[in-house]
């Protein structure tokens, strides 16, 4: 009486009514869910019906008749379990595995429905065959390619990460050149063989993959390390050295185009260059709650860094206990210049003052105003 | 059938020319403060000499064009006539048709070019005036400057103060989203982006108080987000600035203002500063804006009463009366007028007192306690406070003693 599209579609409307239905009581802000599931029961219900008053599109009576033979042998089940099992462990491991639990159990009961639809769609297998490839193959393709990609890209950034400067930029041309040369070849020469095409392909990726095997397990280069474990808070604004740092932060246009002063230390003397003003002036205005870029442009012989002298902060441990609260930038040389970014969210207390100085540089500081 | 088409096209013509006289009665407007073709300052004027012109020729070739177009539509309308010849390709009046508004373009490119480089001048700034927006106000800080006797840095909001024939130079900036500040009769528009800092060239040419608004969609009470700026004369301005670096002076002892003063320090120094005040154990009281509000700021009521607006500029201190005294005055007594600030009589009560009351109900902000979730709690705008009103009341007062 009822036909099988009919059936599904009843079926998705039910357990999208029961979804929504858990929705409003599991989440907090169901507008936008709501939304979205009423439309997909109304929209499923409408195919509800258009199925039966159809009977699923009246088919034909040369359709091949309906197939009794056993199902064929299928991994899905086994993935479907192995997706059960990851799911389960990632509730008690990481939210990783969980969520590749998720996606391969949703993938292998998918393949798995559609795979025990077509097979017993009619007598014909080539016709099943077919069937199956219509509805799958749209979805697969897509997603394996995206996974392919995926798997190449990480495994050329093990690479980059693992060799060095040099080799890398190196690579990097080689590679871009290769891929460039394959492009060429294949859209200059369209009678090549399809197996040579994914021959080359296939050796690519799987050599790409290979290296970065390898160059996962033989860990990011030493220098990468080393500035992992560098502290960038620079808690004491001294004299101490860091070689691993952004040395060319400042030339970047986003920071270069909002800068609010330049501090400048030339023969001894800072002064500031406020935008707007067509004086040196010694005191830089600071917005609460405002980014502010400066720029220190060491102009002096010697290795020097501008520190924002900020008052004090309360520490956490030992209770009341407090410390400078400083911000500074990297030592810098002559003739280069560093970028201080501050954000200030109060006005100094009353009696004391923000300024900015320069460890080693006596006499000199210039006012931070904090209306 | 026909009938139903006669009476739309008849429909559609009381609609068309009711719209049209609509459009040439609002061009009759008198009360338009954010009119764009009365310069008041060199800025708006080197604007004006570029848009007359370029108006007026977009205005010819735009008149050209849709008389040749209706022409065309009547001539050649479909009588049943037989399809004419169809011919492709005239060279000559194609490139003719090509050249004459390429040139036009140019024309109008090389003026135009030449006003953005003027606007763009920094160079013979002679005032600097930092211009902070946030949702929905504006805050105006003005860094030491000893030629003008800003000795101390003077912070204020809503209204932009600044001394006639001076070039002021605008250092904008945003702490949340873009914002856009423009004044019609003193400039053009400059964006306030977050993490930049734009600059805007003004100078007035006469005192007089010049009206703007927010021009970049920045949340919900855009629409509420007005700015003015006030041009004092010279002396004026002087005397503006002497009282806004004035000390704080507290209210009499046991008055109501200062039953204010406590409620103040209660409730409202969260956020907002008001410089010199201090708690009862002596130590300052600093407003801390970065833990309550989004922004990481709201409007330092120092002087409050100076202003003739309040929250951000988007309601008036002043009865309509008083303030129509203001704005309506002649150019030269416009400062003293202005300078008087806020009197008790003058004073818009309805509008403070209600927005003490309940400000979100007053102004569309995010203000809601429940619904802060995207920004750990923090409001933008004001938000309900539950004061009673009594201490509306109390409150009013203190304000009231903020000269």
């Amino acid at each position: 009486m009822f036909s099988t599209g009919f059936k599904y579609f009843l079926g998705v409307t039910v357990l999208s009514i029961a979804a929504l239905i858990m929705s409003l009581f599991v989440l907090d802000q169901v507008a936008i869910a709501g939304v979205a599931i009423s439309m997909l029961i109304v929209v499923t219900a409408l195919l509800a019906g258009i199925a039966v008053v159809t009977r699923d599109g009246q088919t034909t009576t040369s359709t091949p008749d309906a197939s009794n033979e056993l199902a064929s042998q299928s991994m899905w089940p086994l993935v479907t379990s192995i997706g059960v099992v990851l799911l389960a462990l990632g509730l008690v491991t990481s939210s990783i595995v969980f969520f590749t639990g998720v996606i391969v159990l949703l993938a292998a009961l998918a393949e798995w429905m559609i795979q025990s639809w077509s097979e017993r769609a009619s007598k014909d297998k080539n016709y099943n065959a077919a069937a199956r490839k219509r509805v799958l193959n749209p979805i697969e393709f897509p997603v394996l390619a995206a996974l392919g990609l995926g798997v190449v890209i990480y495994s050329f950034s093990r690479i980059m990460l693992t060799v060095n400067k040099t080799t890398g930029a190196t690579l990097f041309i080689v590679f871009g050149a290769l891929v460039l040369i394959a492009g060429i070849l294949f859209a200059v020469k369209p009678e090549l063989k399809r197996s040579l095409v994914v021959a080359i392909c296939v050796f690519g990726a799987v050599g790409i993959f290979t290296a970065g095997v390898i160059s996962a397990t033989s860990g990011v280069r030493e220098e990468l390390v080393a500035a992992k474990a560098e502290s960038h808070e620079l808690p004491e604004c001294g004299a101490e050295r860091s070689e691993h740092f952004d040395k060319e932060a400042t030339g970047t246009l986003s920071l270069r185009s909002s800068v609010s002063a330049t501090i400048e230390l030339l023969d001894g003397k800072l002064t500031a260059q406020v935008v707007g003003f067509n004086k040196p002036q010694n005191t830089v205005t600071v917005r609460r709650s405002t980014p502010t870029s400066l720029i220190f442009r060491n102009l002096d012989a010697k290795e020097y860094r501008l520190v924002a002298e900020l008052g004090t902060r309360t520490l956490v441990e030992p209770e009341g206990a407090t410390e400078k609260n400083l911000v500074c930038t990297q030592l810098t040389a002559q003739g280069s210049e560093q970028l201080l970014l501050l954000d200030i969210a109060k006005s100094p207390k009353a009696g004391t003052s923000y300024s900015l100085t320069v460890p080693g540089v006596e006499g000199q500081s210039i006012e931070l105003v904090v209306p | 059938m026909t009938s139903v088409w006669i009476m739309l096209v008849k429909k559609s013509r009381a609609i068309l020319g009711f719209a049209a006289i609509s459009i040439v009665a609002a061009s009759c407007g008198t009360n338009a403060p954010q009119d764009t073709w009365q310069p008041k300052g060199p800025n708006s004027k080197i604007i004006d000499d570029l848009q007359r012109p370029v108006f007026a020729v977009a205005g010819i070739i735009g008149l050209i064009v849709a008389v040749a177009v209706i022409y065309t539509l009547i001539k050649y309308r479909d009588r049943g006539q037989p399809i004419p010849e169809q011919t492709h390709g005239k060279p000559a009046l194609e490139i003719t048709l090509t050249i004459i508004p390429a040139l036009i373009l140019a024309v109008v490119a090389v003026f135009t070019f030449g006003a953005i480089f003027k606007l763009a001048k920094t160079d013979d700034t002679e005032m600097i005036i930092n211009v902070t927006g946030q949702q929905w106000w504006w805050e105006y800080d003005y860094p030491t400057q000893n030629e003008f006797g800003i000795t101390q840095p003077i912070i204020s909001s809503g209204q932009l103060v600044m001394p006639v024939g001076t070039k002021v130079l605008l250092r904008e900036t945003s702490r949340d989203v873009i914002h856009s500040y423009w004044i019609p009769a003193l400039n053009g528009k400059r964006d306030a982006v977050p993490g930049r800092v734009q600059t805007l060239r003004l100078e007035a040419d006469a005192p007089g108080i010049y009206a703007g608004q927010c021009t970049e969609f920045c949340g919900l009470s855009h629409a509420n987000m007005r700015m003015e700026a006030v041009a004092l004369s010279k002396a004026d301005f002087a005397k503006w600035v002497a009282n806004q670096q004035a000390a704080y002076v507290a209210p009499a002892k046991d008055s109501l203002a200062q039953q204010g003063e406590e409620v103040f320090l209660n409730q409202c120094v969260r956020c907002h500063q008001v410089n010199g005040l201090m708690r009862a154990d002596g130590t300052p009281a600093i407003a801390a804006p970065d833990e309550n509000v989004w922004s990481g700021s709201a409007p330092n009521l120092t002087h409050l009463m100076s202003r003739n607006t309040f929250a951000g500029a988007s309601f008036d201190l002043l009865s309509k009366q008083c303030r129509d005294e203001v704005w309506n005055a002649p150019s030269d007594v416009v400062g003293t007028k202005y300078l008087a600030g806020v009197t008790e009589e003058c004073l818009n009560q309805k509008d403070l007192r209600s927005w003490l009351r309940n400000a979100p109900a007053m102004l569309p902000m995010y203000a809601n306690a429940t619904q802060l979730k995207a920004t750990g709690g923090k409001y933008r705008g004001m938000p309900y406070l539950a004061l009673t009103e009594d201490d509306i009341s109390k409150l009013v007062a203190y304000l009231l003693t903020l000269k």
